[in-house]
């Protein structure tokens, strides 16, 4: 019996190896990407937003109630992308814009002053939290939550794209 | 040889003579008409100021009135298909807002495609192609049908050859760039121009966008409830199309999962990205011409705009792929469809109906330019 026993045990754990990949295959990790008028093009996934500085903002949803987005500063990350931000934003810099797209096609811009500390106290953030849990699946995984703007517009759900740009 | 027989051949090689001459200054004819007919110089594309300038033209295409000329040629041509039958033309319709009016259309070899023809309408302000998005211009659309099995079924080599050993269409190249040989890139290049060209500004909606016209109070109401979001809390009814056929083009170039299904034949652009809450995600078309493009829906469900707006009013499916907003949007607090009542359905159609452009769909411009001229 043991004979039999000795060669299954790895063929099972080939077999699961194997449909973890397949699986990892047909079901890539969600990520937003960071492109344009960077220096250093990013893919950031779940994983690398936990590692960055997490912030939490409160803002008021569709639903009327008040919850709380735990996230990344949108600045913090397109700093780390190597965008022109605080020394760095001046002069013909400040006309860029910052072009959030989303899974469904929806977008919405911001300028660079008003994402960057130095400008304003706004807290424009990446989140992929809502009061603690993963944000709701037809809002997530990443979604702007923006503190301030008295319309949710551009609080945009399901980011998938994040292009700096030049106004011409 | 008798002189009967003579005078028999000399009556023949006059006759033959006379007929070569007449055949020579008609070939000679035609081809100095068809020369002097190509229109040339920069294509001036004319539309409202409502529709905004962000459109999508590639710089290294630019609109010329020959590139334009040669692109409505080809988008007729059904030599661009493997049995010379089938022709951009044959799934696009100019009467038909350029849909063919079938739930899924018929290939070179037989089969059926996997997804409704889309109605080429205003393509200039789309930046994203096909049903899942997966192409970002109309130079890249273009060869998608072509080389399709499904569909034209010739790869763009063969095409090439084919145009370029016609008499017809190596001068027609040269006008548009430069030389005459015949690319699988320029092809596509010039069926872009033309597509670009196909803009439909002039309903009876754009004649009440201008100011021209008022529309009926049913219209009217149609077009209220079409803009509203519903908020049964504040007694507000409304059917919320604006949220994604919203703005003066009736277009946002939106993707979203819109219920049809919870267990999905064709996954859309969930196909592409392997997200599952992309599952059932496809393109949210333009409006305009809308009454013209039955059947409806990626694969043509829906036979007419009742059934369309049956589907929102009643039998939204829930999935996790739903699209946000049109989970519990609706006129009955707690329900996931919109639930609307008879009059506001016969409202939002008459709406719908502003949108058809007749002279979009006669158009003399867009129609096929091969059904008058045969030589070529």
């Amino acid at each position: 019996m043991k004979r039999y026993i000795i060669p299954v045990v790895p063929a099972l754990v080939l077999l699961f190896a194997c449909s973890t990949l397949v699986n990892a295959q047909t079901k890539p990790e969600a990520s937003v990407k960071f492109s344009g008028e960077v220096v250093r093009p990013l893919i950031i996934g779940a994983s690398g937003l936990q590692r960055a500085e997490r912030v939490t903002v409160d803002r008021k949803d569709r639903d009327g109630q008040v919850h709380h987005y735990t996230g990344v500063l949108l600045s913090d990350l397109l700093a780390r992308a190597g965008t022109t931000m605080g020394k760095e934003l001046r002069g013909e810099n400040l006309t860029k814009y910052v072009l959030v797209e989303a899974s469904d096609g929806y977008q919405i811009i911001f300028t660079l002053a008003e994402l960057d500390p130095d400008f304003t106290d706004e807290k424009i953030i990446l989140s992929d939290q809502m009061d603690s849990k993963p944000l709701p699946l037809a809002d997530g995984p990443f979604r702007i939550i923006v503190q301030n703007d008295k319309k949710p517009a551009r609080c945009i759900k399901q980011v998938t794209s994040i292009k700096v740009g030049f106004a011409q | 040889m008798s002189a009967c027989q003579i005078e028999k051949k000399r009556y023949w090689s006059r006759n033959f003579c006379v007929l070569l001459l007449f055949l020579s200054f008609f070939v000679g004819f035609s081809a100095l008409k068809s020369e002097e007919e190509v229109p040339r110089g920069i294509y001036s594309l004319e539309y409202p100021v409502y529709f905004g300038n962000r459109t999508n033209i590639s710089k290294e295409n630019p609109l010329t009135q020959q590139g334009v000329y040669l692109g409505r040629r080809l988008f007729y041509e059904t030599r661009l298909s493997a049995n010379n039958t089938i022709s951009c033309g044959s799934c696009h319709r100019q009467e038909l807002a350029f849909t063919d009016g079938k739930k899924l259309s018929k290939g070179v070899d037989d089969t059926f495609t996997d997804r409704n023809a889309m109605a080429l309408v205003n393509l200039l302000w789309n930046r994203k192609f096909f049903w899942d998005g997966r192409s970002g211009s109309l130079e890249d659309q273009a060869q998608f049908p072509m080389i399709s099995a499904h569909e034209m079924g010739q790869d763009m080599e063969t095409s090439s050859r084919k145009l370029q050993s016609t008499a017809y269409y190596p001068p027609l190249f040269k006008a548009v760039f430069g030389d005459d040989k015949i690319t699988g890139k320029r092809i596509t290049f010039a069926l872009a121009q033309f597509e670009r060209t196909l803009i439909s500004a002039h309903s009876r909606y754009d004649q009440y966008l201008k100011q021209q016209i008022k529309l009926s109070p049913e219209e009217m109401r149609g077009m209220t409830l079409f803009n509203t979001a519903p908020n049964p809390e504040k007694g507000i009814r409304g059917a919320n199309c604006a949220h994604c056929h919203g703005g003066p083009k009736n277009y946002l170039e939106l993707f979203h999962n819109n219920g049809l299904d919870s267990v999905y034949r064709d996954r859309g652009i969930g196909q592409i990205t392997g997200q599952e809450t992309d599952h059932g995600r496809f393109k949210i078309p333009t409006l305009r011409n809308i009454a013209l493009t039955a059947p409806y829906m990626h694969d043509g469900r829906f036979s007419t705009l009742e059934e369309v707006i049956e589907h929102y009013s009643e039998h939204v499916k829930p999935s996790v792929a739903l699209s946000a907003f049109l989970q519990n949007e609706s006129n009955v607090k707690g329900s996931l469809p919109l639930k609307l009542n008879s009059v506001e359905k016969k409202e939002l159609i008459a709406f719908l109906n502003t949108l058809t452009d007749s002279i979009f769909v006669s158009n003399p411009k867009f129609s096929n330019p091969f059904v008058t001229l045969k030589s070529r």
